[in-house]
């Protein structure tokens, strides 16, 4: 089993598609969860005060639009980084899990080296369970990763906005941890599932993909108000991720003190 | 790591391959492998022979382990078919040779060489036994065939594998290619060990084959060692005057099986060794000969009639 992990881990770290996989995985932290936010939130338009209005009337609108803004930016701040990481993950970061899981399993059929391997001597099972542990490995690598790279952006922004810089409880960020990589390990799951049951990588991704972005989407984007409909939702990968991603923040961010955070 | 599995245990320890009423179905019309009885003595060469699609690569398949028998049963060095006490003393490689396309034929070797547990050392050896070591850095996926065959070989011999399974391993290779692919074989049957090769060309593997089996339609149709199969249907063509007579002679003889006119040569079946006798007795009556000599019966003519022509 241990020789066999090994043999996964040198296949693993030596893959083109696991680096660019990895690369996409940060670049969506980056890009997509701080640098862009960060952008929007920054240039909001300013709120139109009518020329005419009592003066106290203009400097209270200005105060809300600031807040409101401020309440939106406070969400980079590394305060709530795990919390807004962890969400980050149960969306987007699903997918690529998915894909992972897909190309672990499903290129060795692709490429007929399941049989190479097992003529070797690991036996099915060990074979297997080598492989998933080398999977959970790289998933735990990519929650870690993305962590780490979400403390670094909330520094940034941060340190840009002059806020004052607090992390959250260690707890919360072990918690957020553990969370990011179950709901990796469901998604990447899903992908060794269908890679398995299909024996190719390529239609796993595809149904997989097809499923977490529309499928999901159309089902309960669907006007029906009936309640056993409604409580199906429970049993639905994506929609399972969102409420413990959740259950991180209640639903809404800390909003650090605002006075603090001025200068 | 290996289990150091005593070499004398086992039933019938001469056996390192038995299948017996071994049988592969494909839904109800396809039948791979019928009741295939098959034997593999120890230190042998095995050449398993029969035309594409007749069912070899099923048969070698169950026989490791990769797919369920549909009935009948098979027994490697002595454990089920699979089994890791027996794995770890059988080298294969089955069908083309599969390997990660991204990486180099050494590191191939090396992830092989950690799932089968064996000291990463064996890697550069067997790479120098196929004389792969030269470019064993780059990339499988830009490996020739030949190349590839060579590191399949490679991969079935790190385990230092008492039995070596090869199935197609000439397919893709040009002729030097191919007597590389022989001269490995040699070397590991001088070192003592068993080898199984399938082929769909005898002339590939008749060279170094002890004994071979030949399969059809999933039947295993002859079993013959190389000394039976070049002996057993020789005979004797004579230029003989007058040949009616020396027909007649030859055919009263008591050694010869049978006797016709083939020609212009009379043919005789008969056992070579028995020349003198025949040669004798054609004399003796007063025949004159004028030539005698052995049939050398050309050994892909014989497996062209035991596979009905169907060999490409
Ligand atoms: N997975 C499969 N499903 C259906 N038929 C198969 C399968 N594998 C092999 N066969 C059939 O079994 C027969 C034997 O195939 P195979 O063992 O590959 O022959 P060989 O190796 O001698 O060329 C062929 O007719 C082939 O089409
Ligand atoms: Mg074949």
């Amino acid at each position: 089993m241990g020789a066999s992990f090994m043999a996964e881990l040198l296949k693993l770290y030596k893959r083109p598609a696991v680096w660019v996989l990895t690369a996409i995985w940060l670049a969506f932290v980056v890009l997509f969860a701080y640098a862009l936010p960060y952008a929007f939130f920054a240039n909001l338009p300013e709120p139109e005060v009518p020329e005419d209005a009592p003066p106290e009337m203009q400097s209270k609108m200005q105060t809300q639009s600031e807040a409101a803004s401020e309440q939106l930016m406070s969400q980079l701040y590394p305060e709530n980084m795990a919390a807004y990481v962890l969400s980050g993950i149960s969306g987007t970061g699903g997918t690529l899990a998915l894909i992972l899981g897909a190309l672990f399993v499903g290129s060795e059929y692709g490429w007929g080296t399941l049989k190479t391997v097992l003529s070797q001597r690991p036996g099915r099972l060990t074979a297997f369970f080598a492989k998933m542990l080398a999977l959970g490995a790289a998933l735990a690598l990519f929650v870690l990763l993305a962590f780490v790279a979400g403390a670094i952006c909330s520094l940034v922004v941060a340190g840009i906005q002059g806020a004052a810089v607090g992390w959250p409880p260690l707890a919360q960020l072990l918690e957020g941890l553990g969370a990011g990589a179950v709901i990796l390990a469901v998604w990447a799951a899903l992908g060794v599932f269908l890679a398995t049951l299909f024996r190719s990588t390529a239609l796993a991704i595809g149904l997989g993909l097809f499923y977490a972005l529309a499928l999901e989407g159309i089902v309960f984007g669907l006007p029906i108000p009936n309640e056993s409909f409604q409580d199906a939702r429970q049993f639905f990968l994506g929609q399972n991720s969102g409420f413990l991603a959740d259950s991180f923040t209640g639903g809404s961010y800390n909003s650090p003190s605002r006075h603090q955070a001025r200068t | 790591m290996i289990p150091e599995t005593s070499q004398t245990d086992g039933r019938d320890d001469a056996l390192l391959v038995e299948t017996s009423g071994l049988t592969k179905r494909y839904g109800a019309r396809i039948t791979a492998v019928d009741d295939l009885d098959l034997s593999v003595r120890r230190g042998e060469v095995y050449g398993f022979l029969g035309p594409n699609g007749a069912g070899k690569t099923t048969t070698l398949r169950m026989i490791l382990g990769l797919i369920k028998p549909s009935s009948g049963t098979a027994t490697v060095l002595g454990e089920a078919p699979g089994a890791p006490a027996g794995l770890a003393r059988v080298g294969a490689l089955v069908e083309s040779p599969a390997f990660y396309p991204y990486l180099s034929g050494r590191d191939n070797l090396r992830v092989m060489a950690r799932y089968s547990g064996v000291a990463p050392s064996r890697v550069e050896e067997v790479l120098q036994q196929v004389e792969l070591s030269g470019r064993a850095g780059d990339r499988f996926k830009k490996y020739s065939l030949g190349m590839k065959q060579r590191l399949g070989v490679a991969a079935a011999l790190l385990k230092d594998p008492e039995l070596l399974i090869l199935d197609e391993p000439a397919n893709g290779l040009d002729p030097k290619g191919m007597a590389d692919m022989r001269a490995i074989i040699r070397g590991v049957r001088e070192e003592g060990k068993t080898v199984l090769i399938s082929s769909h060309l005898l002339g590939e593997v008749e060279q170094i084959c002890d004994r071979i089996g030949v399969i059809l339609r999933g039947k295993l149709v002859a079993e013959r060692t190389m000394e039976e199969l070049r002996g057993r249907e020789g005979g004797l063509l004579v230029r003989a005057e007058p040949l009616e007579e020396a027909t007649r002679v030859a055919q009263d003889l008591p050694e010869v099986e049978e006797a016709q006119v083939a020609d212009g040569m009379l043919r005789i079946t008969v056992d070579p060794a028995r020349a003198a006798e025949v040669n004798a007795g054609l004399v003796n009556a007063g025949v004159r000969v004028s030539e005698l000599r052995m049939v050398e019966r050309s050994l892909e003519e014989m497996f062209l009639e035991l596979t009905g022509g169907e060999t490409v």
